[in-house]
């Protein structure tokens, strides 16, 4: 059996310019969060603001895949940790955050119904929708559901967000923000 | 009345450090805070409090010293915030510190974030450099 031909790993390896600075598809557990949250710490360490900014939308976006993603993987603990894709790369003013995972279709409308209006609010507007969003009960999971808020704060811009359909079932949702160096 | 301490974690729990004195009525929460299932973690620190004011109704000084938390922990954040508010509404004693990196460059995210939690807790916070 030929291992290699079941993923094009070169066109994997060229989807990406060499602004990229990290690819990860897999499950989001502890042990990623861990690791990569350690990578922007330390890498990106040289504009402390920035990288700050990147950390924290990082744990939000993550965090977000690892409880609501519709791919699960199931861990040695018999723990259900959702499955997606955080790439980050480096542009000359902005560091860039793209996550992608797949989302039952039923769950998509709500999701893009929320990102639309908090692409279309100012900041103070937003900050007065994160205090209504965190005065409702925690999320099943026990989020907080203002991630995607908190996130359009930090960054300072909109969220570019994208939806791919994938069948009946699922969809591909996709968000990028930037951060200013 | 058993005091809570708890170490924090910078490894895989990300847990943040927790020093709550009964004999002293300071409750002090510093270093990082974006665990996953923060229900699990904050409730004994809910229950405490409300032991506290129930039994030992003495004053309370709650230094919140966070470096960093996540959305879901700002949650349980304000649930502590509503615990003291109702305290200080039935005649309890109550001072809140929020302690900030002064070496930090850009603190203005934090500081909106502190103006929120009073914003919606109508309770004030004292803000101090660390």
């Amino acid at each position: 059996m030929n291992y290699s031909k079941q993923v094009n790993i070169l066109d994997y390896h060229s989807s990406f310019d060499q602004d990229t600075r990290i690819s990860y598809k897999g499950p989001i557990d502890e042990k990623i969060l861990q690791a990569i949250g350690t990578y922007i710490e330390g890498v990106l360490n040289k504009n402390q603001k920035a990288s700050k900014k990147v950390f924290k939308i990082f744990i939000e976006l993550a965090q977000n895949i690892s409880y609501y993603s519709a791919e699960k993987n199931t861990m040695k603990n018999n723990k259900e940790i959702g499955v997606g894709m955080v790439i980050i790369s480096e542009a000359e003013d902005t560091y860039n955050f793209m996550t992608g995972n797949l989302v039952k279709n039923d769950d998509i409308v709500s999701i893009i119904e929320k990102s639309e209006i908090i692409n279309s609010l100012d900041r103070e507007e937003l900050r007065e929708y994160k205090r209504e969003q965190r005065k409702l009960p925690h999320s099943q999971k026990g989020g907080a559901n203002i991630g995607l808020i908190q996130v359009a704060l930090t960054s300072s811009h909109p969220l570019d967000i994208e939806v791919i359909p994938v069948d009946d079932d699922l969809s591909f949702f996709s968000i990028a923000v930037k951060i200013d160096k | 009345m058993e005091n809570i301490l708890i170490k924090g974690d910078h490894g895989t729990n990300f847990i943040p450090t927790v020093d709550f004195n009964a004999e002293t009525g300071i409750c002090e929460l510093g270093g990082e805070s974006y665990l996953e299932d923060t229900i699990e973690f904050y409730t004994p620190l809910f229950k405490w409090l409300q032991e506290y004011i129930v039994n030992v109704k003495k004053p309370i000084t709650f230094n919140f010293k966070l470096r960093y938390f996540n959305t879901s922990s700002s949650k349980c954040i304000i649930d502590i915030l509503h615990i003291l508010r109702k305290y200080q509404e039935e005649g309890g004693e109550i001072k809140v510190n929020w302690y900030y990196d002064s070496e930090e460059e850009d603190i203005d995210d934090e500081l909106e974030e502190i103006e929120d939690f009073m914003v919606e807790t109508n309770l004030k916070i004292n803000l101090l450099p660390n």
